[in-house]
């Protein structure tokens, strides 16, 4: 490998050392795409989620040949978007190294053929939120990738949108956070048949809020994976849903590799009609990491006979003096409530809706207050 | 018989020479079930019965996408399935071999004590050693007898409640349980009648690589309440043994029974028991459970709420020492409106002992008014304790309310200088504060499992703070 001319001996073996471990994790992380199954009644981390159907139509997808067909933008990015295609040798080896939720069978895919998408270097305060779009009417396969310089404070809404009957989209997104720089990312997906979105936060003594939204969809499953890597890092994860039919799964892991980091995780969702929610969150700390503080919590309403909800919050603990919880709550409108807004002689459907609105305000207000 | 065939300890990791008049051999194949019904004398419908489900046994996988890996461990081919000094319970303390004896007074409890309480069910080994039932209880009409004299003298009551709660192609280890099952008790409680003590049976495994496959089934006929009682100790082995036992409950409308288990097998110990309970309308089940032996514990006990008003209660206490996995948890599941449930789980991880909760909370279609709470606290002593809890909860419907909260804690730093500066020492502080931790559900068990429990924890403490 070509060293630059000024680099002392020392820099170059950390280099030297830096490149071998990356091939090494490269080179497993082909095994790990190669000895992968499609998710099946066995993954645990498919329970609820009916893999048999839903992982097997988009794998279908996947394979099918159809062409990646969308249209990716980008606003007040200002430099730091870089447009990217399947060509960009980092993005491919930072999504093979991307963590899954039991769906590697499914990355792999996306990695043969992800098409377009940005990455953007964030060096600079922004002033207004960067906006990415990704919008479609077919298939679309799109990554993100973010990267947020030390102590700079970046907003980023990501909007994926699909236009018509039988939109889908298979998104993946990286993000990477460095010593006391603060992201916020708003993220909303909406109308498409088949939706799925694998994100990997990488926290690095940062702060990290996100917020996901997803809208009338078919069937949308979210993977989210938060790696805490440094000491101080603050990650926190909302999410806010009204699925109204069709199925709903979200998934996410908390992993504190390091001690002395906070990590705070609160999904809510209103599930109307027939829909159905799925939850699965897990928050695990090395052995080591101690003086970890984690929290988790779902939160479920339902509003119909026919809603379904599966929460399976998780804890894998290895390290002692941690401060770690989690809870789940699920049920129907609170009577009293209910009563007290009819009284005030406020029509029923009125009242449920202001008791939803009610419902997963704080968690928008969460996000906006961070 | 030689004198002092076993070594002085405190807990319980002696045992004594093996004399079996039955023995089954390594291995289950058709010719063990064989020598099993000859042994006991079964009916062919029980023999038939084995058989099928030694077949569905044979076919069934090991649950591995999910379970523990130290299951994988197991070998089914190095375990003997039947052991036995005959088929006869004992009926009278003083027919009770000597060498018996000798070990019931190792478990602590003397025969005076044990002559008071309602009836005893002495299990040594597969069968049924001493099994003693108080004259009033019989006026009752309350039967209590071991598995094989229940399924003999009372057919009627027993055969259409066998297997029902918990069938034979449940899960693989239901399965082997119906092939090769031994011992274990069957209770009946007559309409109305309220059982005022507790029913209570002592059993061990003595026997190197033996399985103990005990199946209990307790039947609370309308209005009926009883609490039954099973605590357990083991020796240490070499070679692993495997405890599976079957654990069926049937509350009938308005009934009330209370199982309580403490659980201290030696560490070689697999312990995969299958406990579920069906409570009908207006009916009350509650397991109160208690783990601190064993290598690997799975252990998950049920409530089927099927009638209306149904209630269902899990409190669960387990504790983790190095080279320990407890696997421990509760379902509930709600199949009918208006049911109610609790779960309370707490567990102490030490050493490098894991403790894990594994729930399942559901609320079925159409059932309107169910109300279920979990709560799971863990306490870690150690750095390279660990401690997991994976729930799952299904809600349908929008007339229930469902919630569930873990926590995980480590035992105060502050707490264990201020009661050191009063003069204890860090071990008994940290008993004392261990303790504390699992004092209300301690509460929960009757006197004499209290104080056991207590002393064991004082115990486990004292090894694991240097």
């Amino acid at each position: 490998m070509d060293f630059p001319q000024n680099m002392s001996m020392e820099e170059a073996f950390a280099l030297a050392e830096a490149e071998a471990k990356l091939n090494q994790a490269l080179s497993e992380s082909k095994d790990r795409f190669e000895n992968a199954v499609l998710p099946n009644r066995l993954n645990e981390d498919w329970r609820f989620g009916r893999p048999h159907k839903y992982a097997t139509a988009l794998a279908e997808l996947l394979q099918s040949g159809i062409p990646s067909q969308g249209e990716a933008m980008v606003e007040h990015a200002g430099e730091a978007a870089v447009a990217v295609t399947t060509e960009d040798d980092d993005l491919r080896q930072t999504e093979m190294l991307m963590p899954t939720i039991g769906s590697d069978a499914l990355l792999g895919m996306h990695l043969e053929r992800f098409g377009s998408g940005y990455a953007l270097y964030i060096e600079e305060d922004t002033k207004e939120p960067i906006r990415i779009e990704y919008t479609t009417t077919g298939f679309y396969t799109p990554s993100t990738f973010i990267m947020v310089a030390p102590g700079v404070r970046a907003e980023v809404v990501e909007i994926h949108h699909g236009i018509g009957e039988a939109a889908s989209m298979f998104a993946t997104r990286n993000i990477q956070v460095a010593e006391g720089a603060k992201l916020k990312l708003l993220h909303h997906s909406s109308n498409m048949e088949r939706y799925m979105c694998i994100t990997n936060i990488q926290n690095m003594g940062g702060q990290v809020v996100q917020l996901t939204r997803h809208d009338t969809h078919d069937w949308a499953r979210e993977e989210t994976v938060a790696e805490i890597y440094t000491p101080g890092s603050d990650t926190q994860l909302y999410s806010s849903n009204l699925p109204r039919n069709g199925v709903l799964d979200l998934h996410t892991k908390q992993i504190h590799h390091a001690g002395g980091a906070t990590s705070n995780l609160l999904y809510k969702n209103v599930v109307y009609e027939g829909g159905t929610a799925i939850f699965a969150g897990n928050i695990f700390v090395a052995p080591g990491a101690h003086n970890t503080d984690a929290y988790q919590s779902n939160r479920n309403l339902l509003l119909s006979e026919k809603a379904t909800v599966h929460s399976l919050p998780g804890l894998e603990i290895l390290a002692d003096k941690v401060r770690c919880s989690h809870g789940s709550a699920s049920s129907g409108v609170d009577e009293q409530q209910l009563f007290y807004l009819l009284s005030r002689g406020i029509p029923r459907e009125e009242a449920i809706d202001l008791l939803a609105y009610g419902f997963e305000r704080d968690v928008i207000e969460k996000y906006e207050r961070a | 018989m030689d004198e002092t065939p076993f070594q002085i300890d405190t807990r319980g990791e002696f045992s004594f020479p093996e004399n079996h008049k039955f023995d089954a051999g390594f291995g289950l194949t058709e010719a063990t079930i064989d020598y099993i019904c000859d042994a006991k004398g079964e009916p062919d419908w029980v023999r038939e019965f084995r058989k099928a489900a030694l077949r569905k046994f044979n076919e069934m996988p090991m649950p591995t996408h999910w379970a523990p890996e130290g299951i994988n461990n197991l070998d089914f081919d190095k375990i003997r399935y039947y052991l036995s000094h005959g088929t006869m319970p004992y009926k009278d303390w003083d027919e009770v071999p000597d060498d018996v004896k000798r070990t019931f007074e190792r478990l602590g409890v003397p025969e005076q004590e044990r002559a008071f309480l309602a009836g005893v069910d002495a299990q040594y080994d597969s069968e049924t050693a001493y099994n003693n039932m108080r004259e009033e209880l019989s006026k009752q009409g309350v039967i209590f007898v071991n598995s094989t004299e229940g399924l003999r003298e009372y057919e009627h009551i027993f055969r259409p409640w066998f297997g029902k709660v918990i069938p034979v192609s449940d899960n693989k280890f239901s399965a082997l349980n119906h092939a090769a099952f031994s011992g274990g008790s069957f209770i009946y409680v007559p309409k109305g009648v309220k059982v005022a003590q507790p029913l209570q049976a002592y059993f061990r495994i003595n026997s190197e690589s033996m399985g103990q496959f005990e199946r209990t089934l307790i039947i609370a006929d309308e209005g009926a309440e009883l609490m039954y009682m099973e605590g357990c100790t083991a020796p240490k082995y070499d070679s692993a043994t495997l405890h599976s036992g079957v654990v069926e409950l049937v509350a009938l409308k308005g009934a009330k029974i209370q199982y309580v288990t403490v659980q201290n097998w030696a560490t070689n110990v697999y312990n995969l028991v299958i406990q579920r309970g069906l409570a009908m309308e207006d009916a009350e089940i509650r397991w109160i459970d208690c783990n601190i032996g064993s290598g690997l514990t799975m252990k998950y006990p049920a409530v089927v709420l099927q009638g209306r008003r149904a209630r269902g209660e899990v409190v669960s206490i387990s504790l983790a020492h190095s080279g320990q996995l407890q696997d421990t948890g509760a379902r509930m599941i709600h199949a009918a409106p208006e049911t109610t449930s609790n779960i309370v789980a707490k567990s102490i991880s030490i050493g490098e002992g894991r403790a894990s909760y594994r729930g399942e909370v559901n609320v079925l279609k159409g059932m309107k008014g169910c109300k279920n709470n979990t709560e799971c606290d863990a306490l870690l002593i150690n750095p390279a304790s660990r401690t997991d809890t994976y729930p799952a909860i299904t809600v349908n419907g929008n007339a229930c309310a469902v919630q569930h909260e873990a926590s995980v804690s480590q035992v105060d730093e502050e707490m264990l200088f201020y009661m050191q500066q009063r003069g204890l020492t860090r071990a008994q502080a940290m008993s004392l504060a261990v303790n504390g931790f699992i004092n209300d559900l301690v509460k929960e068990f009757p006197m004499e499992y209290s104080v056991e429990l207590r002393r064991l924890i004082d115990l486990e403490m004292e090894d694991s703070i240097g």
